[in-house]
């Protein structure tokens, strides 16, 4: 996998404690065309604080492109701002 | 302990964590202050950039000089305090009694805390591991009996080190190192130190203190018992992160040339001073006003007052005072508030002949609690309506000076 982070737009549900899982995102490519990815699995959820800034790394798998790939989401707690971190 | 190059390790650390594919810690870096505030002078620099001999305090002129390739990031006050703030809570957890010492370095009495995590030395270690772990920047710890030993402990090989400077281990470790190593040595003390042939850490140990006193008065005595390992000032918990001084600045949207306007976008500075200042639990002793007008010709003027204060109000009269002195009227692009001297606003002297503050005081508090319940929004002064400017100006930390040389443990 390969560090992207790239702002992304995102679906996402929050349980009752607060957390989030994401649902869908969707990216602005070259071409100003949006791409939307529907997540159908979260394998992990870590959150890091690193130079004491929370953020929560979603590990996923999806559809992407016709192929079932994993990528890594970041959410950024101070923000509420969600990436594509790795794919 | 002591965060290792503090101010870049953070900075490399964020960037990091938001995408960075460069670690600014493993090239020539450094962090470099805003222009206007401290005249462009390097704050911290990484670890390379070390062996080009760039100097904190040195100008980025002169540190570009040096090592043309350097890459300079401004600073961010607002991480610094963050990093800061979960660095104290992650040493909460290892004992009840903490001190912060300043922003990237801390006092920890472990006495007693054996029993809990251990012996010291491999605590120190898990400590560290942690630090880096979660918070991703690396910390000298050092270990002794006592402060002053402890401070020189974690000053030994950087980085990502823990050090032991018991009393029996001073002649090996701390006595061959220059004299300017010492804690509470300064440029000044050097000087007349190296003048009389005092070069190391062991030579000021075994030099008679009645000498010493001669020419460094009772400072010399402090100094001869730092040589050898004396010290016996206690741990203090203190709540806030000790700050030296503060302010905030702002790009007017619109050219300034008339004084109530000027005067306006003091008032927006001088809440957030205040409210910074009050949040903190300190009062001001100076107050500086800069300005630079729309051909660019900066100025700056400071005010000693003598009766240190946090309120609202006599900042922005101290400041409008300022203003009147500095200015002739010339279009303004930028203006900047800064106060220093700081004191502690629970206990300090009260003056028979300055006007009492208690009302003053009691309207601050109130303003600040609706503000930090309902929004910074909430509630703002009536002559900011249709003025085009904001109540209040500043909203990241744009300065903030922490106590970089002290001598007092
Ligand atoms: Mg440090």
């Amino acid at each position: 996998m390969k560090v992207y982070m790239r702002p992304i737009e995102s679906i996402a549900w929050f349980t009752q404690d607060g957390i989030p899982h994401p649902l869908r995102y969707r990216i602005q490519t070259e071409d100003q065309t949006y791409k939307t990815v529907k997540i159908s699995r979260i394998i992990s959820r870590v959150e890091e604080k690193i130079a004491g800034n929370r953020m929560l790394i979603f590990r996923c798998e999806g559809e992407i492109n016709g192929l079932l790939k994993i990528f890594e989401l970041k959410y950024e707690l101070s923000t509420c701002k969600w990436y594509l971190y790795k794919i | 302990m002591d965060v290792n190059s503090a101010y870049l390790s953070w900075e490399a650390a964020y960037r990091l964590q938001q995408g960075a594919s460069l670690d600014l810690r493993t090239v020539p870096s450094a962090v470099g202050g805003n222009p206007e505030t401290r005249r462009g002078i390097i704050l911290a620099k990484s670890i390379p950039a070390k062996k080009y001999k760039i100097q904190t305090g040195e100008t980025l002129f002169s540190a570009k000089q040096k090592c043309p390739d350097l890459i300079i990031v401004s600073p961010n006050y607002d991480l610094y305090r963050q990093c800061s703030e979960y660095l104290k809570r992650i040493l909460t957890a290892y004992s009840p009694l903490i001190q912060q010492f300043s922003v990237d370095e801390f006092f920890l009495d472990f006495s007693g805390m054996e029993k809990l995590w251990g012996d010291p030395l491999s605590t120190a270690y898990q400590l560290k591991e942690t630090i880096k772990e979660e918070l991703g920047f690396t910390v000298n710890i050092g270990i002794s009996s006592n402060k002053l030993l402890a401070k020189m402990g974690s000053e030994l090989e950087k980085p990502d080190k823990v050090h032991t400077l018991f009393p029996e281990e001073i002649p090996t470790k701390m006595w061959p190192l220059p004299v300017e190593e010492l804690f509470g040595v300064g440029r000044a003390t050097s000087q007349k130190l190296r003048d009389r042939g005092i070069k190391t850490i062991g030579d000021l140990a075994q030099e008679d203190p009645t000498y010493l006193k001669r020419f460094l008065k009772s400072y010399g005595i402090l100094l001869w018992n730092y040589a050898n390992g004396r010290d016996n000032s206690p741990i203090i918990e203190n709540k806030a992160i000790p700050i030296k001084g503060l302010g905030n600045s702002t790009t007017i949207p619109f050219d300034v040339d008339d004084r109530r306007t000027a005067q306006l976008v003091l008032l927006s500075l001088a809440e957030t001073v205040g409210m910074r200042l009050r949040r903190n639990g300190f009062c001001a002793g100076l107050v500086s006003v800069s300005i630079k007008t729309s051909d660019f010709l900066y100025f700056s003027h400071q005010k000693k007052l003598y009766l240190p204060v946090d309120c609202t109000s006599a900042i922005h009269a101290t400041a409008c005072a300022l203003l009147d002195e500095l200015w002739h009227g010339q279009p303004l692009r930028h203006m900047g508030l800064r106060v220093s001297d700081l004191c502690a606003s629970d206990f300090f002297q009260p003056s028979f002949f300055e006007q009492s503050l208690e009302k003053q005081k009691r309207i601050d508090k109130a303003i600040d609690s609706i503000r930090l319940k309902y929004g910074a929004g909430a509630v703002f002064r009536s002559a900011f309506l249709h003025s085009g400017l904001k109540p209040l100006s500043g909203g990241v930390i744009e300065f903030e000076e922490y106590p970089m040389m002290t001598s007092i443990l």
